[in-house]
């Protein structure tokens, strides 16, 4: 009895056969993502000033701060300390983004962070600068 | 089985494994990817199935612990984590738990675009699962078609808060960022043609027999079933109880864009797509009205790290129904306890009942109807009432099996 109406979606099917093809060719072209896709962390070294106030925001854990070295207030010595970045672990949120108050932080739209070697995700990149 | 059988299986009380001369089968629940394993055994009489039991707990995370140990704001992208497809729901759910203990009201504008998410992830939800009903009934063409649809609505949601999935948008006092500048074109376009989209699939569930025959019938649920059981969401509006969070509890913005809640009254899966079909229809119609009236002004406000002392309790309408959300504040920058109720917790009884009385063949298509999350089909074990014979199906032999069971008989 059903056997009749079978045939309901043909149209559509025939329709989709002539429609262009949804399948991105993304290995091989470079894939668009969205203008505020949330991707790897990147930090501006000459901006950041060592606050930690990153670290005390990351849901993830990601952020740990290094010392780099001391720096002389009145006759105190104080810690010259950097943020180093597991991107690893990173959940992109982008909270320490919203959080930092120089603009040092940002998400870039790269996604391709399948790596053969962890450390290769490690960022030390604010470490490089040493007042 | 006869009376007297069934009669004895009940006093033993312990349940099927029991029954089952071979005792209990050591089974491995756990499946890595999957996010929300459970485990039916199913007692049959021949095809039928007499006797459903369901066990869940697979999947013990310890995330309520681990938010006792995160900061208030930490914590929105923990439980957000909890489920990958009412993400936001999770959210808000929490975030406006906290609002209500520290009593900040949230701008108009950020209520606003909450609910405009909240309905986009409602769509995306509710055409997820029409494509899987499609696919676990052999109709993958259907599958298809709704998640090239679907990739639209997410591709939407990627372009307002940056992620397709977890889209951490809200935060504690409104929404981390304002819409793009010409979301409102694109969003009307997209709206539109989900809307004629949804003409066409509402048509289509309708009379294509493919759908027709795996679905009218099939996991009916009465409504005296449905009041004993307590089923949320969808489920319980097919049963014709008319019950939504949103317009018994309005949060966010639903008191001005009031939504129409749906029923019906067959209880089945046919009436449970058309049911969500319509859903899909009316937030895209709540989307637009939002757009339409979206105030200006302020989108957050700054929320301070400590919350004053004080239990808070909320409830949102997820896609699959009522999200229930407990937070304690002992007056500290971390909250003493979260308690979280998800909507499948509240459906999975309702499963089981919907289960009986049909075939083996029909299992795939009622569990996906009450929209579980993908996980709980994949691990099926079967007790053969009269034998006692035990064993098992996995997910895809279990399609299958249903497609081949129901092929000629449309």
């Amino acid at each position: 009895m059903g056997r009749r109406r079978v045939g309901k979606a043909f149209g559509e099917m025939l329709r989709m056969v002539w429609a262009r093809p949804v399948t991105v060719k993304y290995p091989f072209e470079p894939a668009k993502v969205a203008g505020r896709f949330r991707g790897k962390l990147d930090i501006d070294p000459a901006k950041c000033t060592g606050c930690g106030v990153c670290k005390n925001s990351c849901p993830a854990g990601v952020i740990e701060m290094v010392k780099i070295g001391t720096r002389k207030v009145g006759d105190r010595e104080i810690e010259n300390r950097r943020p180093v970045f597991d991107l690893y672990t990173c959940i992109s949120c982008g909270q320490c983004v919203d959080d930092c108050r120089f603009g040092a932080l940002k998400l870039t739209g790269d996604f391709e962070l399948a790596v053969f070697d962890k450390e290769s995700l490690v960022m030390k990149k604010a470490l490089k600068i040493v007042e | 089985m006869s009376e007297e059988q069934d009669r004895e299986l009940r006093k033993t009380g312990a349940g099927l494994m029991e029954y089952s001369p071979e005792g209990i089968m050591p089974f491995g629940p756990v499946h890595p990817s999957l996010k929300e394993p459970e485990y039916f055994s199913l007692l049959l009489e021949g095809e039928k199935i007499v006797d459903v039991q369901a066990r869940i707990g697979y999947v013990h995370r310890g995330i309520e612990r681990a938010g006792q140990d995160n900061t208030w704001i930490k914590n929105i992208y923990l439980f957000e984590r909890v489920c990958g497809i009412c993400s936001f729901a999770h959210s808000i759910a929490y975030s406006q738990a906290v609002e209500a203990l520290s009593g900040f009201v949230v701008p108009k504008r950020g209520r606003y675009i909450r609910t405009i998410i909240a309905e986009l992830e409602r769509i995306h939800s509710h055409l997820l699962w029409l494509g899987l009903v499609g696919h676990w009934t052999g109709f993958d063409t259907l599958f298809m078609w709704i998640w090239k649809d679907r990739e639209r609505v997410l591709d939407l949601i990627e372009a307002i808060t940056g992620n397709r999935v977890h889209k951490s948008y809200s935060t504690l006092g409104g929404v981390r960022r304002d819409l793009p500048d010409g979301i409102a074109e694109s969003m009307k376009k997209e709206m539109e043609f989900i809307q004629k989209r949804v003409d066409y699939y509402s048509e289509l569930v309708r009379t294509e027999q493919t759908i027709v025959v795996r679905t009218r019938g099939v996991g009916r649920l009465s409504q005296d079933a449905a009041r004993r059981l307590c089923p949320v969401g969808p489920l319980l509006r097919s049963t014709g109880i008319s019950r939504d969070v949103r317009v018994e509890d309005p949060y966010a913005a639903y008191d001005e864009i009031v939504p129409e809640v749906k029923t019906s009254n067959e209880g089945d899966i046919a009436s449970l797509l058309k049911l969500r079909l319509d859903e899909v229809a009316d937030s895209c119609r709540m989307i637009l009205e939002a757009m339409a009236k979206l105030p200006e002004g302020g989108y957050k406000i700054a929320f301070p790290r400590v919350v004053p002392r004080g239990d808070s309790v909320f409830h949102v309408e997820a896609p699959r129904g009522e999200l229930f959300y407990f937070v304690r504040s002992a007056g500290s920058i971390k909250p003493s306890r979260v308690k979280i109720r998800t909507p499948t917790m509240a459906n999975i009884l309702a499963a089981t009942e919907m289960l009986k009385g049909h075939t083996l063949a029909d299992v795939p298509v009622v569990l996906t109807g009450m929209d579980p999350c993908f996980g709980c089909m994949d691990r099926l074990s079967v007790v053969e009432a009269g034998s006692g014979r035990e064993w098992m199906m996995n997910g895809e032999q279990l399609r299958t099996f249903g497609i081949e069971y129901y092929s000629g008989k449309g």
